[in-house]
């Protein structure tokens, strides 16, 4: 409140901040900065090093023991000591300190004053509109006379031998008059006259506003001052008998006075200065813009970061709409500035002391407000934006989720350790120990070559990306956003279904080789209920996770979202399937592996009687087995034989890969939803029904580990590896910005794991990052 | 417990409570002080109050248009302007605020003058005291006490600030004086009488440690007050001096016309808000940095308004850099004008023999140390009189006390008789024999060994060895360690926890330095909460206006009239 006192003293527009000269625009305040300060830079510079030097040298004294805090003090800047004039431990919730009132007491003091006041003047008023209720002119006088005696009783002629105001004798000469409003006598003398407009004036605004009669405004008013000089002058010009009062009403001047008073506040009421009608405009204006700018700056940060929420053109308009209200508050109070520079006698230096302030704090407003609305991007630049951000919300996701993966990887080896050399046990020991071992640690161990294989597939983290993000697109509401995801989704489980299957093609033909089919069979069996595993795994920690933020955002998205593109999964996989081995086995039930996967997709229900004949089948069966896969295990060999391996490779790579991503949750929910759930029977209390069911699984397979399965071999590990090593013919490549995002990615991490600390990971982190490279690579050159 | 926020809520009901429309400011001359501590203008204005007017001002236009919000101490000046303001009114609509307790018989007569019915409020807002930091207050009176005792008007208007202060926060402390000031004593007892007489309005919801209310008096701790300061607030407030926030550059050679007075205000200068606890030399590289961030956001030269762009650039940029440039050349000015002050008076030197008087015990190096900086030309008569003062502070009881021959040696440098003659004055003011404590030679074991290890490692900075005796008071009240035949509490009951939160008040005024001792004891013990107030902010300068108001060297008037109760209301 620098100039409080003087508030005359204060400067607006465009000022030059070193000489404070007035420019007009901008235009000329750049072009006078870049003409009369360029130079100055330096000078203030030199000073300044001058002053530093100084206070370096007191520094050098002062502070021998901060010799070396010096450089850092300088690096860190003045921000970064910022606990100065408002102290943190000052600042606890504060409420406003005690207050007392002295209005009741201060309102039954004035209103003992007031009341008596109040109550005269409602009592003239209500006497002048009798008066004035009829027809005066066409009136006989003593008809008017009889009213006006029964308005109010007339003092008696002979009670007052004097004029009680200016004290002469009445006499025939010097005659006796009345107030019609409260019935004195006075002589003509000392006699007041109403105007008939001014009785309806008075008598019409008391009949709206009688009651808030206590509204406080009224002042002496030039105006008022002139109309008591144009009724005297026309009393006197009156008749010397004029007994009848064909306008006017003839009162003392007690009353006309009281009336007069009120007369005054009912001017002030109506009566509005420009100034005031001006401001009110102007806060109006403010207002508005308090209001839209915030939606304004919302839309434009929005837009600018090339979200779709809002419409550019919306926005514009707002944009349009907004500036031109701060045009109208400059206009206004350049107005009000300017209001009544030009009149004859100036106004009060005060006035227009307010009229500079409004327009300052107007100043002041606009360039506070107008200044921070930020720019829309053009057309062409809100196109990239939005892409830009699709980019950048994809690749974030990505990150977010191979970080989860990241660090189950990590529980995982760990677990791996302790756990591979019970899992490569003998069956009965391993059937009933690790599960026990589950219980108390709560996830399932794993050997080391399915936790190293498990991990690493990037197009399937990205359909998972995917995925949770149609899913939360969804709940946003961004319909054209879902779309694309969707779109996206659907080309990359295409990419994986071929890979699966050219993986499928691989392994068949490598496997051809070997003599025996039925091994063959179980590598696929293998490597199927490895994928389960994998996936049995992932859901082991998210349950060890519970609290993970990634668990509950993916645990909604089991219920509704999942289901619909599942069906699409269904087909996709289908046609890719058929597409590739179009010859072979495409919907035919024949190959019971093909149609397993199908029916599982139908829907939970499906799934949940299907894994109910199962259960009780495999149980009579085999026991153990309880899972849809496990008949395929014990169906194929039979039925299938040597039909065709390639299609079961096809139909195995996307079940596999499918169940993987939805199947456990579909499984929770199920959970949940129905009590009659088949898992449930089970006799095992295992919390997560799939961990008993791949236990099943591993028991079964784990014993006659093949070595030639893909998932076991650490230089698999990557499906994309496993794409080049199929061969050229085979190649399908992927999108290469996936691969380099992956990359991208992956460096990150390892600088992550670098600056934790974490040598193992790293150690991991490049591994993945060398294939990953070695892949986009070999990519590029299939390409090419 | 921040003072400042207080005040300013009271300010922002006030202007809340009025509704829209334009509005008037009517304050006396120190509500106008107040208010301009916690609000700046533009921010005021941005709640639509336009004029600013003084109550006694006479050449007040009509404005029916504006709304006029009154905020005035509760004085029989202010109370007949009021009623004369009312009999005519100026404004449409009155919202009338007192800074403190006002009488029945004064809102009777107020309302009996509102013929017009103009007055919306009536109300006690009591925000009566300047808020100079959240944790420091003042009332900017001079010279409270004549001899020992209070001058009654003062006594009057120091317990209205002090309870003011209690009611803003909303804290009934319990009270403890110091015993060996007979003026703490007093004020303790006036503050209690205020209470207890308007108990309804100190009935706040108690909290489990009740707060504390300490009064002290400036007589204990002569030291302080005139010692040079390295922290930027107390350094321009020792060598500038600071006035309500204001700093006079007016003296300052080749000063431009629109710095001839700056506001420095925490509330709305980040720089300084920053920097004001600092020390000299990191706000000497501190202010670099704002003058290369200046640079930085500066328009360059070569930058051309070409296309559209640029243009709006500029003008986005134009509002933080006008406030910057406003902002730089300010510090630039104060901190340009401190260090040459520095330099032109020697101060670096005269500092530290200053801090060796003051903390350390060896009288033949500081009696040394003295002589020499007497002998120095660039030492000025004030500097050499505050020496002088230090050791004869210092050393009244010395075995070998040669202060006659100090004072022979600044007869001799020529400094004038005023001075010399404070000399004696200080002495007086604040001289052993006042002193209810021991202000150099600490008593107990810990504060021995801990001297002991001081002196072993050697000191930090030779220039901010000294720590306020207030730090070593606070420290014991924290610690619940303060002694109760030293700073008796007033009434039977005594607090029997820690206290929590502490109220301090230092008759004959505060100093910055034991501001800064206030706010790191605020951060360093969590849970604790201090404010810090006095009759007013004392440098150098004032203080030893202050020794001189009390008119110490004729000691007879301590008969002087102690009470006048009735003035202790109004």
């Amino acid at each position: 409140m620098a100039s409080l006192d003087d508030p005359g003293e204060v400067r607006e527009g465009f000022l030059c901040p070193l000489c404070l000269k007035d420019l007009q625009s901008f235009y000329q305040l750049h072009s006078h900065y870049e003409e009369e300060h360029s130079g100055e830079d330096r000078d203030v510079k030199g000073q300044i090093k001058s002053l530093v030097q100084k206070a370096k040298k007191a520094k050098d004294k002062l502070l021998k023991r901060e010799g070396d805090d010096r450089a850092e003090s300088g690096t860190q800047g003045y921000e970064s000591f910022s606990y100065g004039g408002v102290d943190p431990y000052m600042w606890e919730p504060q409420e406003l300190g005690a207050v007392r009132s002295h209005l009741s007491e201060f309102k039954k003091h004035r209103a003992a004053r007031i009341d008596h006041y109040v109550v005269e003047v409602n009592k003239l008023i209500i006497r002048l509109e009798k008066l004035t209720a009829f027809d005066r002119t066409n009136t006989e006088s003593a008809k008017i006379r009889a009213i006006e005696k029964s308005v109010v009783p007339w003092v008696n002629d002979q009670d007052v031998p004097f004029c009680p105001d200016c004290g002469n004798k009445f006499s025939i000469r010097n005659r006796r008059h009345h107030c019609r409003l409260c019935g004195s006598i006075m002589c003509k003398k000392c006699m007041e006259l109403i105007s008939l407009p001014l009785a309806n004036k008075l008598t019409s605004a008391s009949k709206e506003s009688l009651s808030t009669h206590t509204s406080p405004s009224q002042s002496p008013n030039s105006v008022h001052g002139s109309r008591r000089g144009s009724i005297s002058s026309m009393s006197s010009v009156s008749s010397v008998l004029d007994e009848k009062d064909d306008d006017r009403i003839r009162c003392c001047t007690h009353c006309k006075d009281t009336l007069l008073k009120r007369e005054q506040q009912i001017d002030e009421k109506e009566h509005t200065p420009d100034i005031v009608k001006l401001y009110e405009k102007l806060r109006l204006c403010m207002e508005k813009v308090d209001q839209k700018a915030p939606e304004y700056i919302k839309m434009a940060a929005s837009l600018n970061a090339g979200e779709t929420t809002y419409s550019l053109e919306h926005a514009s308009d707002l944009r349009v709409e907004v500036q031109k209200v701060y045009e109208l508050i400059d206009a206004l109070s350049k107005k009000i500035l300017t209001l009544g520079l030009n009149q004859d006698p100036p106004p009060h230096p005060s006035n227009l002391r307010l009229q500079r302030m409004i327009r300052y704090s107007a100043t002041l407003f606009v360039q506070e407000k107008l200044l921070g609305l930020m720019s829309l991007p053009t057309k062409e630049q809100f196109e990239e934006l939005k892409k830009k951000r699709k980019e950048e919300m994809e690749r974030k996701r990505a990150m977010e989720r191979q970080a989860a993966l990241e660090s189950q990887r990590r529980l995982e080896e760990r677990q791996s350790g302790l756990a591979s050399r019970a899992a490569n046990g003998d069956v009965a020991s391993l059937r009933r120990g690790p599960a026990h071992l589950r219980k108390a640690e709560g996830w399932l161990p794993l050997s080391g070559g399915q936790g190293q294989s498990e991990d690493s597939d990037p197009l399937l983290q990205q359909i998972h990306n995917i995925t949770s993000f149609i899913k939360q697109a969804k709940a946003a509401g961004r319909k054209d956003e879902v779309r694309t995801l969707q779109e996206n989704l659907r080309q990359l489980q295409d990419e994986y279904d071929q890979q699966q299957t050219e993986k499928a093609i691989e392994l068949s033909r490598r496997q051809a080789e070997e003599e025996d089919l039925q091994r063959e069979q179980l590598q696929m069996l293998r490597e199927r209920e490895l994928e389960r595993e994998r996936e049995q795994f992932r859901v082991a920690s998210l349950h060890t996770r519970t609290r993970s933020l990634d668990f509950r955002e993916i645990g909604p998205f089991q219920l509704e979202p999942s289901r619909e593109p599942r069906t699409h999964l269904a087909y996709a996989l289908d046609l890719g399937s058929s597409s590739i081995q179009s010859s072979i086995a495409p919907k035919t039930p024949t190959p019971s592996s093909a149609q397993e996967p199908i029916r599982v997709w139908s829907g939970p229900s499906a799934l949940g009687q299907e894994l109910l004949t199962q259960s009780s089948m495999s149980q009579q069966n085999e026991g153990p087995s309880l899972n849809p896969f496990d008949e395929e295990d014990l169906s194929s060999p039979v039925e299938e034989g040597t039909a065709s391996p390639p299609a079961a490779g096809a139909s195995f790579g996307p079940s596999a890969h499918i169940p993987k991503e939805y199947n456990p949750f579909e499984e929770e929910d199920e959970e949940e939803a129905m009590a009659g759930n088949p898992f449930i029977h089970r006799d095992s209390p295992a919390p997560n029904p799939f961990n008993e069911e791949d236990e099943h699984l591993q028991q079964r397979h784990s014993s006659p580990l093949v070595p030639g399965n893909p998932f076991e071999e650490p230089t698999c590990t990557n499906p994309f590896e496993m794409d080049s090593d199929s061969g050229p013919e085979a190649e399908e490549p992927i999108e290469e910005e996936l691969l380099l995002q992956q990359i991208d990615n992956i460096k990150a991490y390892i600088f992550d794991a670098k600056q934790c600390g974490r040598l193992d990971e790293v150690e991991v982190l490049t591994e993945n990052l060398r294939e990953l490279k070695h892949t986009l690579a070999k990519q590029k050159g299939g390409t090419d | 417990m921040n003072v400042v926020f207080a005040v300013k809520q009271y300010i922002s009901k006030m202007i809340e409570d009025s509704g829209p429309g334009m509005k008037v400011l009517l304050m006396d001359k120190e509500t106008t002080g107040i208010v301009s501590m916690v609000y700046t203008q533009s921010e005021i204005l941005q709640k639509e109050v336009y004029l600013f007017e003084r109550i006694d001002s006479q050449n007040r236009e009509i404005m029916k248009h504006l709304k006029a919000i009154c905020f005035l101490r509760p004085t029989k000046e202010n109370v007949d302007y009021m009623i004369q303001e009312l009999r005519r009114p100026k404004y449409s609509i009155y919202f009338i605020y007192f800074s403190n307790v006002i009488s029945k018989s004064d809102v009777k007569s107020l309302a009996e003058a509102d013929e017009q019915e103009v007055v919306a409020e009536v109300q006690e807002f009591y925000g009566d005291y300047i808020a100079v930091n959240p944790h420091l207050f003042s009332l900017n009176i001079l010279g409270c006490c004549q001899g020992r005792n209070w001058d009654p008007a003062q006594l009057s208007r120091t317990t209205q600030g002090l309870t003011a202060l209690l009611l803003s926060l909303k804290k009934c402390p319990m009270i403890r004086y110091q015993l060996s000031s007979e003026a703490a004593k007093r004020l303790a007892e006036c503050v209690k009488q205020v209470i207890t007489k308007e108990y309804e309005l100190f009935e706040f919801r108690r909290t489990e440690v009740p707060p504390l209310l300490l009064i002290l008096d400036r007589c204990d701790d002569a030291i302080t007050p005139l010692l040079n300061q390295w922290t930027y607030q107390a350094m321009v407030h020792e060598l500038l001096g600071i006035n309500n926030n204001r700093i006079d550059l007016s003296r300052v050679p080749g000063i431009s016309k629109d710095l001839r007075e700056v506001v420095l205000s925490a509330e709305n200068d980040e720089f300084y808000a920053n920097n004001m606890y600092l020390n000299f030399a990191e706000i000497g590289s501190n202010i670099k940095n704002l003058m290369e961030d200046f640079q930085k956001k500066k328009p360059k030269e070569q930058q051309k308004l070409e296309s559209i762009a640029d243009m709006k650039a500029f003008v986005e940029n134009y509002p933080q850099f006008k406030k910057m440039s406003g902002t730089v050349s300010k510090h630039v000015t104060v901190v340009g004008e401190l260090s040459r002050l520095v330099s032109e008076r020697n101060l670096l030197e005269v500092s530290e023999v200053e801090q060796e008087l003051a903390c350390q015990n060896d009288h033949s190096s500081a009696l040394q140390n003295v002589k020499r900086l007497l002998q120095n030309p660039k030492v000025t008569e004030f500097d050499a009189a505050r020496l002088v003062m230090l050791y004869a502070l210092h050393y009244e009881r010395h075995s070998s006390n040669s202060l006659p021959g100090l004072m022979m040696d600044l007869r001799n440098k020529g400094v004038s008789e005023k001075y010399r003659k404070l000399v004696s004055a200080v002495v007086e003011y604040g001289g052993k024999r006042v002193r209810g404590s021991d202000l150099f030679s600490p008593k107990d074991a810990v504060a021995i060994t801990k001297q002991f290890l001081k002196g072993l490692k050697g000191v930090e900075n030779v220039y901010t060895q000294h720590q306020p005796f207030l730090h070593e008071t606070l420290d014991h009240l924290i610690k619940g360690k303060l002694k109760e035949n030293l700073y008796p509490y007033l009434g039977p009951s005594s607090l029997r926890d820690r206290p929590q939160d502490i109220i301090v008040f230092v008759i004959g005024g505060a100093t910055y330095e034991e501001a800064l001792t206030v706010y790191n004891l605020n951060r360093t013990t969590p849970g604790v909460r201090i404010v810090l107030g006095g009759t007013t902010v004392h440098n150098t300068k004032s203080f030893l206006e202050e020794v001189l108001a009390s008119g110490l060297h004729s000691r007879s008037k301590e008969s002087s009239q102690v009470t006048s109760r009735s003035a202790s209301r109004r």
